[in-house]
Parts: structure tokens; sequence; C-alpha cells
């Protein structure tokens, strides 16, 4: 139960990096590295995603093979994660703590409890850890909008 | 957060800039109690105790102004420390989330410690587990940004107070089980020897996985002054964890 409060206070992606057995933690404090090369997932490790998160996981590795996932930041240092879901839509998700804008987030999620996250989130951690994110960079008030935006989706 | 609140039970205050008092924050800390329990004088001793620390500001978010200021055993009230308080008034939710979304907007200097008095005012607006979620993860959020401008080895702490209800019913539940994942420490008030004159409260501090569960018991005398003692018997019995009927032998 404590490992679990743990994750949600922003853990994941340390967890993520240090299973997949690289670095990936070390970027925690000081946001993206700029650094871009993509690392892969070994296949003992896509078999244990896969066992942990189901379905998920393999509608997570498809996003990041799309590169679904973008990393938007500002001048300011705050980012976040948008990502290009497979109907069209784009969801947000913050990036120091686990909260995805997408229906499935706040139903089985958050409503449920019967699942830890959703695909887009999975695909977030991912991405992190393979770096493969996309880039953007916006102004200060731009991601204010998209910060705050995405909810007027869901109402 | 639970280390500000400890010092703060404690009494073993600010001593001055620098020393101990640069460790990191810790997990965000949930503030919970019935009305009128004191969540807001401690809220407010936080405030007090982190302004002393020669850091950056306190920012401190409540729907209206305090009516007055909680009194101090100590040379609290210094006008040194209150300069720093900042306080903000988002008068609903939707002006809360925009100052949460917008915070890395605003110049000056970065808070080191974000508060948050009334969330449940606020969550009753927009009830969802959605909403709930959103606005305890933009707090997260916009603390871990501040963490991040004021750099390496510095945190910006969180602490949230939230009202519990006598009788809590299911949505209720539900809404404090969502809040706790997102705030791994708490601390409950509870009331404790009622018929007194003297309010009587139980406060008890779980910092999140960090240390031990601490125990004090906080006394407003009818003049408005707060006393703090360590609870006397250490015993920690799990059982009696919420009830607020429960501690019947002080």
């Amino acid at each position: 139960k404590k490992k679990e409060k743990e994750i949600w206070a922003s853990k994941w992606p340390n967890l993520f990096g240090e299973y997949l057995g690289n670095s990936a933690g070390s970027e925690q404090a000081s946001g993206p590295s700029t650094e871009s090369y993509p690392r892969t997932v070994p296949d003992e490790h896509l078999l244990s995603l896969k066992f942990v998160f189901g379905s998920s996981a393999i509608q997570a590795l498809d996003l990041v093979d799309r590169q679904s996932v973008t990393l938007v930041s500002s001048p300011s240092g705050r980012h976040v994660y948008q990502v290009l879901g497979s109907s069209g839509k784009t969801y947000t998700c913050l990036a120091s703590c686990h909260y995805c804008s997408c229906p499935a987030f706040a139903f089985s999620v958050l409503r449920k409890s019967d699942s830890l996250l959703c695909k887009h989130l999975l695909a977030v951690y991912l991405s992190q850890v393979m770096r493969t994110c996309q880039q953007l960079s916006v102004s200060d008030k731009q991601l204010t909008d998209i910060i705050l935006t995405e909810k007027k989706q869901e109402a | 957060m639970a280390e500000i609140l400890r010092r703060v039970l404690s009494g073993s205050g600010a001593a001055g800039p620098g020393e101990e008092n640069t460790a990191e924050a810790g997990p965000p800390l949930l503030l919970l109690g019935a009305p009128g329990s004191g969540k807001t004088t401690l809220l407010f001793a936080a405030a007090l105790e982190v302004a002393g620390e020669g850091r950056g500001p306190v920012l401190f978010l409540t729907r209206r102004p305090l009516q007055s200021l909680p009194r101090r055993t100590e040379a609290g009230l210094d006008p040194l420390r209150l300069q720093k308080i900042r306080f903000q008034y988002p008068p609903s939710t939707r002006e809360l989330l925009r100052l949460l979304c917008s915070a890395h907007e605003s110049p000056g200097p970065t808070p080191s410690l974000l508060l948050l008095d009334g969330l449940e005012e606020y969550l009753a607006e927009e009830p969802g587990p959605q909403e709930a979620a959103y606005l305890a993860a933009l707090l997260l959020d916009t603390a871990a940004h501040f963490s991040h401008r004021v750099g390496p080895g510095r945190d910006c702490g969180l602490v949230v107070a939230l009202q519990t209800q006598e009788e809590a019913d299911s949505g209720d539940a539900l809404q404090l089980a969502l809040l706790q994942r997102y705030f791994p420490a708490q601390c409950w008030l509870q009331p404790d020897t009622p018929g007194t004159r003297e309010r009587c409260l139980r406060v008890c501090l779980e910092p999140g996985g960090l240390g031990p569960r601490a125990e004090w018991r906080v006394t407003f005398r009818p003049d408005g002054e707060m006393m703090i003692t360590p609870w006397p018997t250490q015993t920690g019995d799990p059982s009696s964890e919420k009830g607020s009927s429960s501690g019947g032998q002080p």
C-alpha cells in the first residue's frame, strides 16, 4: 500500500528507469535530458510489461512507436506531456505526478481502481525511458492554456 | 512536509536560516480535521515556521481572508515573517485552477512552501473523481515546478487542509481515498476530551513512510492561545486510527 502511494507521488519514471536497467531515473530532477538517442526495451522486459499491464502495454508501445508522445515545455522550465490517442484526441499527462485527462484514467484508475494507469501514461513513462519523445517549445502563456484547457474537453 | 509540522508541533522552531532546515520538503501532506479543529491555525503556524527560514516566500491560498491572525505562544508574529507570507484568494475552483496552471508565468521569488486551506470548498463545486484528481495533481505539479525553479537541494513543500465530515458518507470516503493517493503524508486533527472549557485536540502525524507516526495534544485556551504538548502515552494503537469516539482515556 505504501508502495502504491509513493508511486502516485511521482516515482513512476524512476521505477521504470530502474526496472529497465538504465540511468533514466537520474534525469528526473532536471527535467528531460536533451540527450536524444533512442533506447530499446529488451525482449524479456517487454514480456513482463505485458504481464503486468495486459493489453495496455501493447497499446502503449504502439503509441510510442508512432511517436505519439510530445513533451511540451516553456521557457519557465515547466513541462507537460501530450499524447495523441488512437482516436485522434489529444490527452494531457502531467509530468510530475500521476494524472491523465483521458476517460480510461477517470474510470478504470480513479473510479474503479482496477488498473494502475492508462495506456497514455504508460506510453509517457516508456518514452521517457526510451527517449523517444517529440519535443515542442511553447510560450509560458501557451503552456498555461494547454494545462488548463485539457479540463474543458472532459466537462 | 511532515517535518515542518513536526517542528511546529514540537516547538523546536526555526533557529534561523540554514541549519538542518534545508532538508528536503518531503511528500505532500494532507491536513484533515472537522470544522473548527484548528487546521487553519496549524497551516498558519507552518507558514510562519517556513517564513523564518531565510528561504523564499510562502504562498498561502485560501478562499477568503483569515478572520484573525491565529495567536501563537512564542514570538511568532514577527512582521518580517508575516511579510513573507503571500495570501491569494481564488474565489472559485475555476480561478484556483487558473492560478495553479499559470503559476510558472508569475515573476518574482519562487515560493518555498505552497499552502491551500479549505480544499473541500473547491471540491464541492466540482465533486467528480476526475475533477478532484485534477486539482490534487495540479497542486503537486505546481509545487514540483516551484521545486524545479529553486534549484537542486531545495524543494517547495505542499500542505493542503481538507475539512472532514462528522458523518462521512461513501462518496466522501472515496474522495478521501483518492486524495490520499496524491498526498502520501497525512495529519489528522481529532477532538479530544469534550466537555471542558478548553478545546483539546489530538494531532496525529503520519509522515508517509519516512518515519514513525507521532502524536501531540493541542489545547486552545479560552483566550485563543494554542498550547502544544506531546501526547502522553505513545502507545500508537493502530485500531483507533479514525474513530473520534474511541479515544476515551486521555
